[in-house]
């Protein structure tokens, strides 16, 4: 049965959306199910499918008899009119029942601009919004992703907020839930046995007081067995943590069609700007023969002809060159083509490329950041102008006439200066190329530089520095466009209204909840949608909950003030931030964990590279 | 193409949920199950490779059919019941094979050699099966049917009764049609439905409508129209 009638399914575009039936989607019988979990990925089918820690967590809590995770997707919005008008319940894809009928209802959090989708769709599942209004009968709202860590913003609207990596307590507290619902204990009473966990983090527990200058005066927790800091978990052992071995195959074009192994979490970095680099320390590798096993069993399973590496800096893997040459062994026979992402400038391997282009052409990125050295300092980005350089010399030289550089606009301590090395940077990389020789150049070089605009995130150190106004990014992006001589070169920049937004929210405090709901309640859907973004809406929200964005976006704070994170812990220590802030004002670099233990903290979790012998 | 190749000719089904991916998500659908079935599937040679595997008519989307086709390269020969077994036991629900033939040399691919379709059309609930019973052989009659054909990016007024080869009321509120098909003449049975609501003066609502491709069509040597897997094999 389907949810949704077949006169409805044709009038929206890509019906395919919200029929399910995937190659190896999950049917199991709901009448044998203990507990019901809706995996909600709260952005269009497209964009969730292609999201790795969907298929991961959907086929682990599969894997077990007395669970069924199904997922639910944000309706488009011709889908969302057309629910609303003929009364239709959001829906699980696999079941295609309403979610309210749902014991869980879990919402993964991978950037900022989804949360009015999140309330979009508990209205759309009619489930009351706020926490405090839900009854017993309806289910549970869990969150996890990276903004997970500074939940706060929807603080309000959830119930349990899962700090870490999903293989760690998921059983637990399925486990527990089983039998708290079998005895008929209370929502309350499971929340309560869930203090037990680090990990968990339910913010009814803790009350939030602020001063009068809107800064936070305390974060206490309600509730004796609540912890004061809540601290993440993660994963030590990677090569026997639980990895799917089929994955979901979308019948539509999806972002990314194409098998996915994880080669490592964390990273060794320490990009100053970077939250991924500091939320998930720390590094923890998977042996490479898992991977080419991994590899091997996915792409048997699925059918997909692109192979994707993935971490957060793929060439930093120990066992690169084994795994690389492993995977092209196996597959340059098989039209199997490797994806790379992620792979960093100054250890770039030529040789490689080549290989693999011999399979499929892929194209070329540099993440370059800022236009000078001292502001790649800075941010303790360590590649220079020559690495960067000398990198697409070798491309160049291998055939390669396409590239594509990212940059930040508006970086701490930033001047025009640095604007115009982003400008002098890319003019030079189409010099670069012009010293070929002329037999050398079949076809013409093209740059496509872009910038974002640098949004300070909680849990690094730029934690505490104020961000460029969106006029001022505007001003910014406009010099740089200005500043580029070579036509070869097309510079673009990310939408400064909705980095301004993401700035507000990624610090922001349980006041905001207001301000989300009622741009949820005008209409702002799909945010981080350009089409879709409607920032005037946005401002009236923030205006008539009286708040201002100035105050969470644009203002420094201080070592003493309360962050409204305070008591989340990643592991990383508060004064190793302050240290590597402080080091990033003097422009000085520190090196990786690879090279040098900076005693940062994550060593608390008791593995990963903070036990290697160096 | 080269000798070492060996062509095989498939009829499909599609219905269900498939009835929502469209023709490329179709073919997406037949690579990645013809690669999970781990059939010996040839490919291009060039820069970059794809499947030797061809369709021979796109299906509308939200359009079932008994009666779709498509062709293949295999490197080595393979028994016709064994693949047909393998690649369903691969594809995702509301994709069937239900027949391949091993080609003849010599014989053209679905694409070009298809000319005529046969459609069903299931009318909502709007109008009743006596007035489709009463006017459709009127309809029909008439010399010229002029339809607003929509091209990319105008209205064009056309004559789809030259398209129509036969039309056969069932019963049912199910009209049974034959048109031209194919990459010279070419017609969406959709726009008979709504020509033939037009007609009856009836609002025409198509996403209410059903569609169904029977069959598709080639001539053979004297002109008459067979199966497109029919005679095909060695």
């Amino acid at each position: 049965m389907r949810a949704v009638s077949d006169e409805i399914l044709l009038s929206v575009d890509k019906p395919a959306r919200y029929v399910g039936g995937e190659v190896n989607m999950v049917k199991k019988d709901v009448s044998n199910i203990d507990i019901r979990f809706a995996f909600c990925f709260p952005d269009v089918y497209e964009v969730g499918m292609s999201h790795l820690g969907l298929q991961i967590l959907y086929y682990f809590l599969n894997r077990r008899d007395d669970t069924y995770c199904e997922r639910a997707f944000a309706p488009w919005i011709d889908m969302e009119e057309k629910m609303r008008k003929n009364n239709i319940a959001l829906f699980s894809l696999e079941s295609q029942e309403p979610l309210k009928n749902f014991d869980f209802v879990g919402f993964t959090l991978q950037y900022e601009l989804c949360y009015t989708n999140i309330l979009n769709m508990l209205d759309l599942s009619d489930i009351h919004i706020y926490s405090k209004d839900r009854t017993e009968d309806e289910p549970i709202i869990i969150c996890g992703g990276s903004c997970a860590y500074n939940a706060e913003p929807i603080a309000d609207f959830v119930d349990i907020v899962y700090l870490g990596e999903g293989e760690v307590l998921y059983d637990d507290i399925l486990d527990i839930y089983k039998e708290y619902k079998k005895a008929g204990k209370s929502k309350e009473e499971f929340f309560v046995r869930l203090l037990d966990f680090d990990g968990i983090y339910i913010p009814k527990f803790y009350d939030v007081e602020y001063n009068t200058d809107g800064t936070i005066m305390s974060i206490t927790p309600n509730h004796p067995k609540a912890k004061n800091v809540i601290k993440k978990v993660i994963v030590n052992d990677m090569d026997s943590v639980f990895y799917p071995q089929k994955q979901l195959v979308p019948l539509i074009e999806v972002v990314h069609d194409r098998v996915t192994i994880e080669l490592f979490r964390g990273c060794t970095r320490g990009c100053r700007f970077c939250q991924a680099g500091f939320i998930y320390r720390p590094v923890r590798e998977k042996n490479y023969k898992t991977l080419l096993s991994q590899a091997k069993e996915l792409l048997n399973t699925s059918g997909h002809e692109e192979i994707s590496l993935i971490s957060l800096a793929t060439s930093d893997y120990t066992c690169f060159k084994e795994l690389a040459e492993g995977l092209i062994d196996e597959y340059k026979d098989k039209k199997v083509s490797i994806s790379l992402p992620s792979l960093r400038i100054d250890n770039f391997s030529l040789d490689l490329m080549q290989k693999i282009q011999e399979v499929r052409k892929s194209s070329l990125t540099f993440a370059a950041e800022a236009g000078t050295q001292r502001l790649r300092d800075v941010i303790n980005k360590n590649i220079t102008d020559n690495d960067i350089l000398s990198g697409c010399k070798l491309a160049f030289d291998g055939g390669w006439t396409k590239v594509k550089m990212y940059f930040m606009l508006g970086l701490p301590t930033e001047t025009y200066e640095d604007l115009e090395g982003i400008a002098d940077l890319c003019d030079r990389i189409v010099e670069k190329y012009f010293e070929l020789p002329k037999e050398n150049r079949p076809k013409p070089v093209t740059v496509n530089a872009s910038a974002s605009c640098f949004v300070p995130k909680p849990f690094t150190p730029f934690q505490w520095d104020k961000q460029d106004s969106y006029d001022s990014f505007t001003k910014k992006g406009l010099f740089v466009k200005d500043s580029i001589k070579r036509k070869q070169v097309r510079f673009t920049f990310h939408n400064t209204m909705m980095s301004s937004l993401e700035g507000v929210m990624a610090r922001g405090d349980r006041k905001l909840s207001k301000v989300i709901y009622n741009a949820w309640f005008s209409g702002c859907r799909f945010d981080s949608w350009t089409e879709l973004f409607k920032f005037d809406k946005w401002k009236m929200a923030f205006e008539n909950a009286g708040i201002s964005m100035e105050f969470y976006a644009n203002r420094e704070r201080s070592y003493s003030e309360i962050l409204p994170w305070e008591h989340i812990s990643v592991g990383v220590s508060k004064e190793f931030f302050i240290e590597e802030r402080e080091k990033a004002h003097k422009a000085a670099t520190t090196p990786n964990c690879r090279q040098k233990c900076s005693n940062c903290g994550a060593k608390c979790f008791g593995g990963g590279i903070c036990y290697d012998k160096r | 193409m080269t000798n070492d190749n060996i062509r095989y000719r498939f009829k499909f089904e599609k219905y269900g949920n498939a009835k929502f991916i469209g023709h490329l998500d179709v073919m997406r659908a037949f690579q990645r199950a013809f690669k999970r079935a781990d059939i010996n599937i040839s490919y291009s040679n060039g820069f970059n490779p794809h499947q030797l595997v061809s369709f021979a008519l796109p299906l509308s989307l939200g359009y079932t059919s008994t009666g779709e086709y498509g062709d293949f390269q295999l490197y080595t020969e393979e028994n016709a019941d064994e693949l047909i077994k393998d690649i369903n036991s691969s594809l995702p629900e509301g994709l069937k094979i239900t027949r391949i033939v091993k080609l003849r040399e010599g014989v053209k691919n679905t694409m070009s050699s298809v000319c005529a379709a046969s459609y069903n059309i299931y009318f909502d609930k709007t109008v009743s099966s006596y007035d489709i019973e009463n006017n459709i052989y009127d309809f029909f009659g008439k010399d010229d049917i002029f339809v607003d054909k929509k091209t990319k990016n105008s209205l064009k007024r056309t004559d789809i009764k030259l398209d129509i080869i036969n039309i056969e009321y069932t019963g049912e509120r199910v009209l049974k049609t034959l048109v031209n098909a194919g990459s010279v003449r070419n017609l969406k049975p959709d726009l008979i439905a709504e020509a033939f609501m037009d007609f009856l003066d009836i609002d025409y609502n198509k996403y209410s409508f059903g569609f169904r491709r029977n069959d598709m069509y080639m001539k053979d040597n004297n002109g008459g129209l067979v199966s497109l897997i029919d005679g095909v094999g060695e």
